[in-house]
């Protein structure tokens, strides 16, 4: 059945596409990103060889302006707690016997840890009762007890000062427990916790794995938390209003006003007013919007409430109506069609429609999932083309749902499967209605792929494309393509790893569906660290924390009414920090540009310490002049980190504002911090005391004279005083240049290995090796044997050729061939004459094997595992002359059968198949199998001699191993 | 389908029992409780260390920053420098994991393709050789590539070297692996149907145009393509599937040999088998054979209310209607208002001045025909009146289609002064406007309206709902 299911949907076609024209339709699934491009279909009702492949090689080409993405907004003040990562809760260390780690996939929770952290941070809690109780029973004194007081009280004096010494050395892995503590807590672990022991521990290690599995996915952020919503004024600068979370537990909902405006060329966001702020009573998890009929209503989740907001041109949000649900939701979307709309799902399974005047409807209450059982309790729902019917999603599938009659059975849209060509363990985790590109398409994007569906098509996708991310996506941001011409575009952004990329795509009404281009991935948050000057340890330790919490949400706003314009993108982090990219259009770029990558412009260090600090807003304007000063790029951060270490060319005025945004971030960042309370700063690492490192004399020596002195120490002082990194071109210290080592004799090192690597130092290493393999004969010869054996090995390879009975490739490979199986015993004088073996690209395409296991074997030597390297160590006479039977049947003999790897039970079809061709074939066109001679019609020979020979007069001896 | 986590959870054990490094490739998240979604790929910030399976290699190690990096520049489309790596990644084809030796011929192939596909220096000659290499690299996928690589010709004009490679590839036989790649091998030799009914096209076009001498010799070629392209054809359009080109091709074979039952049978099946995939096209393939055929009515409009019953916006639902108003019958008048009252729900037909006109049209009719269905328009209205003033006429649409699209806002004034009475926003700034700008079909327009809406429709009930507005 599913190989049936599979074939289906090679050629689809747009329903809606006129009959006049037929585009051309995927054949097959593409491969991840990474695959060929074609999956053609023929153009034409008109029969006019016209083919059109699926996915178009050529498209727009959008690329970032900036080198990384750029703040927008100051930090998130307020945002201070960590978010979790894996160290938090891992167990890093031996563990002596094996867990069990069926929970979570091999990792170790390390919950021992959060035990002893509970037990020492809140004592009361954990042995608070019976600590009490045995209060009078514990002496804790230093003196001894007297006789009487014995009678009740034991001295714990040994014990306390025991743990007070290893109270330091806790993490020690040498640390022995010593016999008293370890007969102490014998004693006492059934009955001093006020939970027990076990059932505590229990309960922490499942919260752990719950912690964990919200590490590796974590479906509460889908759809993600950032809106923007364009105004209709387009004079002087398109306008817009962005909706984000915000605050210490993004709970802080804002509406702020912004305005995308050309500064120096380049297009920058600027934020007008102050945000218009709500203050909600839960981490706001996702913000949806849509604007129907002039205005915009936005929905917000958080996990038990959901909000409503209503949004005109020039006045400040309304807030409609808040909902409250028992199970957490787990999704809200706004109708697109009709004002006042949304769609709730929540993870008891239940859908309700939401109308902001009527109240809620519940459409369906199902906890099982649609097409198989599946354990998520995640649910999805979106509006379709039709005002009144509803997409519902769970994990396996889309299905549609009437409001007008929630009961009768729904239609399915998609289903994970052998349809839509879904992999194992393939499962959905977003859908989006694509309705502003075409009113019947939606996406949905699984862990491996991102599919376009059409309503009126349904279950057989018009496009997929392995997205190749490595998280799967969980929101994704359409913008519609402003004529037939110009492609959609597809944000997708994955949550912890905060990948982000663009995918374009054609068609829907007048055409079927095509990819244009390949996907262009888009500068996550983290990667600003690469252009950031270094910071003093505790802070750069944050800093990476900062700019690597999970993304939170991406959005696009169009710079113009253009179709090519430039398009601001929105990202948003955990951390409530908004940063952002522009995307401009490339023009097509002729041959060599597109061949050189071509890297945007790498962003200059920005303010460095000691520069003043200017006022976040008041920066924008200066901000070229002041980092313009500043020294150096950091473009070998990006080297190092094995990024591109592309030629780059300057775009001033995009990259340096850029810098001084960044620069102005930084600092307010690094501000808030210092004015956190102390607990809540980041610990400074261990220092030690400068009288431990000099004595009292060095330091009270005078300064040198010299003004570097001075000026050293000033730099110094301050630097300690702001707690920042003494950088070295901070000392404006010229750079010492190097002490050249004295130019090299290359003739004083006559020996090979020299020669080699002079030649090679100069480039050009194979001349040299070339000249080396001409200048003695014993050489050559080496060389020779050498690629004979190569060549050998490769043939043993070539075995496959075997198989094509009829192919022209495998005559012209076999004439090759036959002319490089030389024997080695050939006279050392013909060596000139012989063919060039096979060429150098072909090396490099496939290299020559080493066989697993085996050494290779000396030059001339025979490799004894393998019968058929042996035999084409013989002459080439013997090799295509008849095939005597002791070779065969040393070829049939079972050792040599499972010497490679064929199983038992085959074997013996083998012997039997093979032994045809032990007898002679006095008519060898005759015996060709049924396929071949059906084939040998339409067939165009090539190289006519060797062809000849290999299926005329001569024994097929290459065919015996065919059915490997 | 439920067992997967399981098989899963099985396939890491496997796994870790293996040669094969262990690398956190694979983590499954699975608990009673937990949702378990299958990751492809453990992000590179969770690689922990763990105490089971072996270290990998430093060889693995290397291959994968290899393929991490080729990814990388692949989507930054630094197509040279994914190119250089790749060189360097070909040594993955000796990968001591088993399994991912197996795996590194696909992976090598995908991504030279692409490399090949976009690099500015490639040239055919080159992404020919490397198909071919590929082709041998390993028999599992030999029919794969060959099927892509004929693509890739045929996107690039080159219909005689695919059909070169098609021929070629149809032949190959390898043991059980032909019989594994069979799909395969059934969309090489449809496609290769199709290039020959390319072939015949071109010798018809040929034949026509020449006339007496040479167009037996001709015909004798068009008929040996004839043959070949349907047997092809009709062996890929037999299986369970989406096949819209070779259908078409393989009607329209048939239709010049005037096989019209033929045709018929491959089309009612292809349209009506419940194995195949729901495909509106087949409907719309089959309805126009029969139009051609001049097939009655009767059979027309059943053709057309499957496919309604399918895809209610279909497009030709605008011909279905029309088909049901030219009939006497009533009840195909009834079905005609239902049909175009449902096109009007969907969002994609909300701006289409012939949809409205149609149904303006039809209720002037039925209002005109003293009001003896008025019943019609109420049952439609009924359960629309909750949401279609909100989608369809309120004042903001008024505005904007008054200024994009005045006859449309001219039809949807007239049947919103119809279901919604004459106070109606959407009426009222139509109509006002066109009587500012002095038009003479607006007064009319008004005159009906006030004449009908306040008489007939409040009476019925349908004007309930104009007070929302």
């Amino acid at each position: 059945m599913a190989a049936t299911l599979r074939l289906r949907r090679l050629l689809v076609f747009d329903p809606l596409t006129p009959c006049t024209r037929r585009p051309p339709r995927p054949a097959r699934p593409r491969p991840p990103g990474l695959g060929a491009a074609a999956q053609c279909r023929p153009g034409a009702g008109q029969p006019q060889e016209n083919f059109i492949p699926l996915r178009r090689t050529k498209g727009e080409s959008w690329a970032p302006a900036e080198a990384c993405a750029v703040p927008f907004l100051p930090p998130n003040a307020s945002c201070r707690v960590p978010t979790l990562t894996p160290h938090d809760i891992l167990y890093v260390g031996q563990i002596q016997r094996k867990h069990q780690a069926s929970k979570t996939g091999g990792a170790a929770l390390d919950f021992t840890g959060q035990l002893a952290r509970f037990f020492l941070d809140h004592p009361e809690e954990a042995f608070g009762a019976m600590g009490r109780l045995l209060q009078e029973n514990f002496y804790l004194g230093e003196a001894r007890l007297r006789s009487k007081a014995r009678e009740n009280a034991i001295s714990v004096k040994t014990l306390v000062q025991e743990l007070g010494r290893r109270a330091g050395r806790r993490h020690c892995p040498q640390l022995q427990p010593s016999p008293r503590l370890r007969r102490f807590s014998c004693l006492s672990r059934d009955w001093l916790f006020e939970v027990p022991l076990g059932l505590l521990a229990e309960c922490i290690h499942e919260d752990l794995a719950l912690q964990w599995a919200k590490l590796l996915f974590d479906d509460a952020p889908t759809g993600g938390a950032l809106a923007w919503l364009p105004t209709n004024d387009v004079a002087p600068a398109p306008r817009g209003c962005l909706v984000y979370p915000g605050g210490e537990a993004m709970n802080l909902l804002c509406f702020q006003e912004v305005a995308l405006e050309q500064v120096a060329g380049a297009l920058q966001p600027r934020a007008h007013g102050r945000p218009a702020q709500f203050e909600l009573s839960g981490r706001v998890r996702q913000v949806a919007a849509a604007q129907v009929a002039g205005e915009a209503l936005v929905g917000v989740r958080s996990d038990h409430h959901c909000g409503a907001w209503r949004l005109q041109t020039g006045t400040a949000p309304v807030p409609l109506q808040v909902i409250r649900t028992d199970a957490p939701a787990s999704c809200l979307t706004v109708s697109p069609h009709l004002p006042g709309e949304l769609s709730v799902c929540t993870l008891s399974g239940a859908v309700y429609l939401w109308n902001v005047e009527t109240g809620l409807q519940r459409l369906r209450q199902d906890p099982e999932t649609a097409f198989f059982r599946e354990a998520s309790p995640w649910r999805w729902s979106e509006f379709t083309s039709h005002p009144r019917v509803l997409s519902c999603a769970d994990r396996t599938g889309l299905q549609c749902l009437d409001v007008r009659a929630p009961a009768s059975r729904p239609f399915d849209l998609f289903k994970v499967g052998g349809e839509a060509e879904c992999q194992r363990g393939e499962r959905v985790m977003l859908p989006m209605y694509l309705g502003r590109a075409h009113p019947c398409q939606h996406l949905v994007a699984t862990q491996f792929s991102v599919y376009v569906l059409d309503e009126r098509f349904p279950r057989v996708p018009m496009l997929r494309w392995e997205h190749m991310l490595e998280a799967p996506p969980i929101c994704a941001h359409l913008t519609p393509g402003r004529s037939q011409e110009t492609s959609h575009k597809v944000l997708l952004g994955a949550h912890r790893t905060q990948e982000l990329l663009l995918l374009q795509y054609t068609g829907g009404s007048h055409s079927a569906c095509q990819l244009a281009g390949p996907p262009r991935r888009l500068h996550p948050i983290s990667q600003g660290l690469q252009h950031l000057p270094p910071q003093a340890t505790p802070w750069q330790g944050l800093l990476h924390q900062r700019l690597a919490a999970p993304a939170a949400g991406v959005t696009a706003a169009p710079a113009g009414q253009g179709p090519l314009e430039p398009l601001l993108v929105f990202q948003l982090s955990e951390a409530g920090d908004l940063f952002y990219q522009t995307l401009l259009h490339e023009p097509p770029a002729e041959s060599e540009s597109s061949a050189a990558p071509t890297s945007p412009a790498s962003l200059p260090v920005p303010a460095a310490a000691g520069q003043p600090s200017p006022a976040w807003g008041a920066s924008l304007g200066s901000g070229s002049e002041e980092s313009g000063r500043l020294p150096g790029t950091v473009s070998e951060g990006t080297a190092d980190a094995g990024q591109a270490a592309a030629p780059e060319e300057a775009r001033p005025s995009g990259g340096l504002a850029a810098a001084a945004r960044y620069g102005c971030w930084l600092k307010a960042l690094l501000r808030d911090w210092s004015r956190l309370p102390e607990q809540s700063q980041p610990q400074a690492p261990h220092t030690i005391s400068h009288q431990r490192l000099f004595t009292r004399g060095e330091l009270s020596q005078p300064a040198g004279d010299s003004p570097l002195y001075r000026q050293a120490r000033q730099l110094l002082c301050r630097a300690m005083r702001e707690r920042a990194c003494l950088a070295p071109w901070a000392l404006g210290l010229p750079p010492t240049p190097l002490a050249m080592p004295h130019p090299m004799e290359p003739w004083a090192w006559p020996d090979d290995l020299s020669k080699r690597l002079t030649a090679s130092w100069a480039g050009g290493w194979g001349e040299w090796w070339e000249e080396k393999l001409g200048v003695t004969r014993t050489h050559k010869l080496h060389a020779l044997r050498d690629r004979r054996r190569r060549l050998k090995q490769a043939r043993s390879r070539r075995s496959l050729f075997g198989s094509f009975t009829s192919s022209v490739t495998y005559q012209s490979d076999l004439s090759d061939f036959s002319a490089c199986s030389q024997p080695p015993s050939e006279p050392p004088g013909r060596a000139e004459e012989l063919q060039p073996p096979a060429p150098v690209c072909r090396q490099d395409l496939s290299p020559p094997r080493a066989g697993r296991g085996h050494r290779p074997p000396a030059p001339g030597q025979v490799w004894p595992a393998s019968p058929l390297a042996s035999s084409s160590q013989r002459s080439e006479q013997a090799a295509w002359g008849s095939q005597d039977t002791e070779d065969s049947s040393q070829l049939l003999s079972s050792q040599t059968l499972s010497s490679r790897g064929i199983p038992k039970e085959r074997r013996k079809t083998l012997r039997d198949y093979l032994a045809i061709f032990t007898q002679p074939c006095p008519e060898p066109p005759a015996e060709l199998p049924a396929s071949q001679t059906s084939s040998l019609g339409s067939q165009r020979w090539g190289a006519s001699s060797q062809s000849q020979r290999s299926t005329g007069s001569q024994p097929p001896r290459k065919r015996p191993r065919m059915g490997f | 389908m439920d067992s997967f986590v399981e098989q899963l959870k099985r396939g890491t054990e496997e796994e870790f029992t293996e040669e094969s490094a262990w690398d956190g490739s694979a983590v499954n998240t699975t608990s009673s409780s937990l949702p378990a979604i299958y990751l492809p790929l453990l992000p590179r910030y969770l690689r922990h260390p763990t105490t089971r399976g072996r270290k990998a290699t430093e060889f693995q190690e290397t291959k994968k920053a290899c393929l991490n990096y080729i990814q990388d520049a692949l989507l930054q489309h630094q197509w040279q420098r994914a190119a250089e790596f790749m060189t360097n990644y070909l040594e993955t084809l000796e990968n001591t994991s088993a399994e991912k030796r197996m795996a590194a011929p696909e992976v090598i192939w995908r991504i030279g393709t692409e490399i090949l596909c976009h690099h500015s220096k490639s040239t055919i000659e080159e992404f020919n050789y490397f198909a071919e290499r590929m082709k041998n690299l390993g028999v599992k996928r030999y029919l794969k590539v060959c099927l892509e690589h004929v693509f890739y010709l045929l996107c690039n004009g080159l219909i005689d070297e695919a059909y070169q490679n098609l021929s070629l590839a149809e032949g190959w036989r390898y043991g059980e692996q032909t019989t594994a790649q069979d799909k395969e091998l059934k969309l090489i030799q449809a496609y290769k149907g199709l290039l020959d009914y390319y072939n015949w096209a071109k010798k018809r076009k040929a034949m026509l145009e020449l006339d007496g001498n040479f167009a037996d010799s001709v015909e004798q070629e068009m008929h040996s393509f004839f043959r070949q392209a349907a047997v092809n054809l009709k062996e890929i359009i037999k299986i369970p599937g989406v096949w819209d080109p070779f259908v078409k091709c393989y009607v329209d074979l048939l239709e010049f040999y005037e096989d019209y039952e033929e045709v018929r049978q491959v089309l009612s099946e292809y349209a009506y088998n419940s194995k195949f995939p729901p495909n509106p096209n087949a409907h719309v393939y089959y309805y126009q054979f029969l139009k051609r055929q001049g097939e009655s009515k009767k059979t027309l409009m059943s053709v057309l209310k499957i496919l309604h019953e399918i895809v209610p916006s279909h497009e030709l639902m605008l011909e279905y209607n029309a088909l049901l108003q030219k009939s006497k019958k009533r009840k195909n008048h009834r079905l005609g208002l239902e049909i175009i009252f449902t096109l009007l729900d969907f969002a994609g037909w909300k701006e289409h001045v012939k949809a409205w006109s149609c149904l303006a049209k039809q209720i002037k009719q039925i209002l005109e025909n003293s009001g003896k269905h008025l019943d019609w328009i109420t049952e439609e209205w009924n359960s629309r009146k909750d949401w279609w003033p909100a989608f369809h006429f309120s004042h903001y649409l008024a505005k904007r289609n008054w200024q994009e699209n005045e006859s449309l806002a001219c039809e949807k004034a007239l049947v919103a002064g119809i279901l919604l009475g004459k106070d109606c926003k959407y009426f009222k700034y139509v109509s006002h406007q066109g009587c500012k700008a002095k038009k003479e079909k607006f007064q009319t327009m008004k005159k009906f309206v006030k004449k009908h809406s306040s008489a007939h429709l409040r009476a019925s009930g349908v004007l309930d709902s104009c007070t929302h507005l």
